[in-house]
């Protein structure tokens, strides 16, 4: 745990110095091209404190941060906090879903592959999802809006709703899902590879394990074998690994939310990217940093929970 | 060195590839990837580069967004560009980008990840924190934010891929390391007045390098795929021409909703192709650096 | 005359793996009366595992085997997979070496015992199950607390008394006991021979006692069977094998084995030089010859077969 907060800090220090070192002028940035009288200029500066030594701007910015103060977007002149917590949402239930599926249908898929090693079933699961994890996941993300919006038709081109319906309730869910289903299918597919391999080298590991002839000696059918004995010595590290994952869940689609234009922080990353709106990109890596570390911590607990032989923490 | 080390060099190397040339995965693999760099060797030949500049493409009489016709196997961009020439000339950015980061980074989780193992305590228990805190900090993230920082060329793109990927193999490379030290014959060169760097050089180097070889072909596909995502999110450089460059002005211009699917598509079959290639090499040259993995699959 | 518990005919088990066909089994048979306990005893290697296993089926896929066995009456490799899995563990059971390795790691010692009486419905209930579990842990030594223990939280040999108890779950006609006490120092192997001959003669088992180590099977088991390269090479009462050994190699490892309790013995220990042969490169004609320090032409040509040797006792050399 000491170690995470430690992380934490170091995060916090690069981000203030590698920011530091090139917004040379935050507040002429800010203005570009806007008339403003250079005594204004100069108001703000000190009233962000920019006129004090580099020691006394970093604890500065520590408290900002606390206090969750991230400064004005270059882009929209708005709090960047506030245009922040409004994509989070979006990005929480796109990449979610597309998390959870893509565990557990990677999973299943990585858990029938070495039980039937070496068999058409286990080539096809592992060639396919190779495949996927190949691809520039943004770029599938292309074909399937391409093929499935724009050829066929079957789902809405982007965003994540229609606009100007005036439907409420439950209609609105269906409209969001409905938007949402390209962009979680492209995300699923992409990340599914990972949990198909990790699964399908553990439980190939585990199959050759004594215990599991041992568990077929006392009579047990082959499925008992596999569910019983088999499959949860080797979850225990794709657990971990999900665990971890969903750490990865902000920060996850940037660039498969650019593509289909999906309202979330990967958007507002893209977005970022093209000012620079470097106070969106330093209050953003802070988050996308803190969710990681939290994860990893979170991934760590539930591993010595689960598994009796490691000793509790 | 000695002749009877060269001579077990290349025996060495002999075995490799008779063990290599028995994969069929490795070996297509190893055909894709040569069909591709013989494609960016010969890129004169295949496309005129002139066919790149829009001035160029413009006096040419070019419609724009032709699709595959006589205007070009691959037709037109959305400034009457030849899409075929991007995708002939792109192979080069991306597999040099691809490539040399993967260089960088193999060098220094290498040296890092020697360093660390080999010399152990203090500086080991430092280096393993700053390598857990890259490897914590997430990836992509991190390189936008560098690449946003330093700015759009060929080179910063390389530092940055290079700068976030080493973590994985350093740690890899740290635990080869402490294995090989462990064995007998390290402490036997050391009872024999060897200096450090004469072991590291003889005994820890070659047995670390067949581990070095395949984690950095492995890692040459996240070098490609970071490259081709930073240049659609705008970070490559705007005078490169890579794969993802393609891609992002396809992007940014509308291909996607015009369909036109002889732009885009193309330069993402030539990334997924790399990038699998590069892969079924890797794993081959896995199993050949550790037997027990080839049973294993 | 009853029928014999287990009856063994010309059993053979071949190995389909990546190196190609590797016969670990070559023509095996053997009768194993009720009540009867019989040792087999070999080096590594000379297929005594691979018999066992094959004895429940329990070899990898693809694994050939051919012959005969008669368990309990039936025939294990023509059952059908519900009367297999109905049969194992009822009709015979196999207590494993390698104690850790045989036991699931994230599940309690309790669970894994208690688990066959659940697949065979033995036990009415799941509480039902847990009172017998107790019971057996009782009866091996170890006490009832130990039903929550992981594996990895026991000494070698409280794993083994648990493999003990589990191999007793539903009163198994059949005890197999594979290399029961390897790796566990000298004190607790004798008490594991103890509790194995005390629950012998309690529950009136048919015991089968495979081991490396001759000594062991001279206390534990009425009759031996050596095997060497997938063959019976010798075959008689315990003591008299290893006091009169027929065969060459019987006596060789006869006299690698210091006899607990004979001082003699210790003083003079005699090794076999070199190793057995690898199933997939035997020898022509007797694969012991190499080896064997009164080899001579005849044991050339062919393979000897098992020939009488004395009362109740056969072996498969040119010399007998």
């Amino acid at each position: 745990m000491l170690g995470s907060v430690l992380t934490l800090v170091f995060v916090l220090v690069f981000n203030f110095f590698l920011f530091r070192v090139v917004q040379t002028d935050p507040i002429g940035s800010l203005f570009r091209g806007r008339n403003v009288p250079q005594e204004t200029l100069d108001n703000l500066r000190v009233a962000f404190g920019l006129d004090q030594p580099l020691g006394t701007q970093f604890l500065l910015y520590l408290k900002e941060s606390a206090q969750l103060n991230f400064g004005i977007s270059y882009q929209t002149r708005q709090p960047v906090w506030d245009e922040i917590v409004a994509a989070i949402p979006a990005t929480v239930a796109l990449v979610g879903v597309s998390a959870i599926l893509s565990a557990v249908i990677g999973t299943i898929g990585g858990i029938i592959a070495a039980w039937r090693r070496n068999t058409w079933k286990d080539h096809s699961i592992t060639s396919g999802t190779m495949v996927f994890y190949s691809m520039p996941d943004f770029w599938l993300g292309m074909i399937l809006l391409v093929l499935f919006a724009v050829v066929l038709g079957w789902f809405p081109v982007g965003g994540v709703s229609t606009a100007g319906s005036n439907e409420t309730g439950l209609a609105v869910l269906i409209d969001q899902a409905y938007h949402m289903f390209l962009p979680a299918l492209t995300l699923t597919l992409a990340y599914l590879g990972e949990y198909t391999l990790v699964t399908r080298s553990s439980l190939l590991d585990v199959m050759g394990e004594d215990y599991l002839t041992v568990a077929r000696a006392k009579g047990l059918r082959d499925v008992a074998v596999r569910n019983r004995h088999a499959v949860p010595n080797a979850l225990l590290p794709v657990v971990t690994l999900t665990a971890i994952n969903f750490g990865f869940v902000l920060s996850g689609a940037i660039a498969v939310e650019a593509v289909f234009s999906w309202p979330g922080l990967g958007k507002l990353t893209a977005d970022a990217i093209r000012g620079p709106d470097l106070p969106m990109l330093q209050a953003l890596f802070l988050l996308f940093s803190a969710a990681v570390i939290l994860f990893n911590l979170i991934a760590d607990l539930t591993y010595s929970w689960l598994d009796p032989r490691v000793e509790g923490q | 060195m000695t002749s009877l080390a060269m001579q077990r060099r290349r025996a060495t190397a002999g075995r490799v590839w008779k063990q290599f040339r028995s994969s069929r995965s490795g070996m297509i693999g190893l055909g894709v990837l040569l069909l591709f760099v013989l494609m960016a060797l010969a890129a004169p030949l295949l496309a005129d580069a002139r066919e790149l500049n829009p001035v160029y493409a413009r006096a040419q009489g070019n419609p724009q967004w032709a699709p595959p016709s006589e205007f070009g196997p691959l037709g037109t961009d959305y400034i009457r560009r030849s899409a075929w020439a991007q995708f002939v000339w792109g192979s080069r950015i991306s597999l040099f980008v691809g490539l040399a980061a993967t260089v960088l980074t193999i060098l220094i989780g290498s040296v890092i990840g020697i360093i660390a193992g080999f010399v152990g305590g203090k500086p080991d228990a430092v280096l393993m924190r700053i390598t857990e805190w890259f490897l914590v900090v997430p990836f992509l993230p991190l390189a936008i934010v560098l690449a946003s920082v330093l700015g759009r060329n060929v080179w910063n793109i390389i530092f940055v891929i290079g700068i976030t990927s080493w973590p994985s193999t350093a740690r890899l490379i740290r635990a080869q390391v402490l294995t090989v030290k462990q064995r007998l014959f390290v402490d036997r060169a050391r009872s024999l007045g060897a200096s450090g760097r004469h072991i590291v050089g003889q005994h820890i180097l070659p047995n670390v390098m067949g581990l070095i070889l395949a984690n950095a072909t492995l890692a040459v596909p996240i070098s490609i795929l970071t490259e081709t995502t930073l240049a659609f999110l705008g970070l490559g450089d705007p005078s490169a021409a890579s794969w993802g460059k393609t891609l992002e002005e396809a992007f940014v211009n509308g291909a996607m909703v015009r369909n036109a699917w002889w732009y885009f598509v193309p330069a993402g079959l030539g990334i997924l192709a790399v990038v699998l290639a590069f892969t079924l090499i890797g794993r081959t040259l896995e199993e050949i650096a550790n037997p027990r993995l080839s049973r294993a699959r | 005359m009853s029928e014999p518990m287990l009856s063994v005919r010309d059993l053979e088990v071949t190995y389909h793996g990546h190196g190609g066909h590797v016969p670990a089994v070559r023509g095996v048979s053997f009768d194993l009366e009720k009540g009867d306990s019989l040792g087999l005893a070999g080096e590594s290697g000379c297929g005594k595992s691979t018999l066992a296993n094959a004895l429940l089926r329990l070899l990898p896929a693809g694994t050939e085997v051919s012959g005969q066995i008669i368990l309990d009456g039936k025939d294990v490799l023509n059952l059908t997979p519900g009367g297999l899995r109905a049969a194992r563990w009822t009709s015979g059971a196999i207590i494993f070496q390698g104690a850790l390795h045989a036991l699931n790691p994230v599940q309690t010692v309790g669970e894994q015992i208690a688990e066959p009486m659940l697949v065979h419905q033995t036990a009415a209930s799941d509480s039902a199950a847990r009172e017998r579990v107790v019971e057996l842990l009782r009866r091996v030594g170890l006490p009832a607390a130990r039903a929550d223990s992981y594996p990895h939280q026991l000494s070698g040999g409280q794993r083994q008394r648990v493999l003990i108890a589990m191999a007793l779950a539903c009163d198994p006609l059949l005890l197999i006991a594979d290399e029961p006490t390897t790796a566990l120092d000298l004190m607790v192997q004798a008490q594991v021979l103890d509790l194995l001959h005390d629950l012998k003669e309690e529950r009136d088992l048919t015991l089968m006692f495979i081991t490396h180590d001759l000594s062991v099977l001279t206390y534990a088991c009425r009759r031996l069977a050596v095997m060497y390269a997938g063959r019976i090479v010798e075959e008689g009462p315990a003591w008299d094998v290893f006091e009169n050994a027929s065969h060459p190699y019987t006596r060789a490892l006869a006299a690698a084995f210091p006899t607990i309790g004979d001082e003699a013995s210790r003083m003079a220990p005699s090794g076999l030089g070199g190793d057995p042969p690898t199933p997939d490169n035997l020898p022509q004609g007797c694969p012991f010859h190499p080896r064997c320090p009164l080899a001579h032409d005849a044991c050339l040509p062919a393979e000897p077969d098992l020939r009488s040797s004395g009362l109740e006792r056969s072996a498969a050399c040119v010399l007998v």
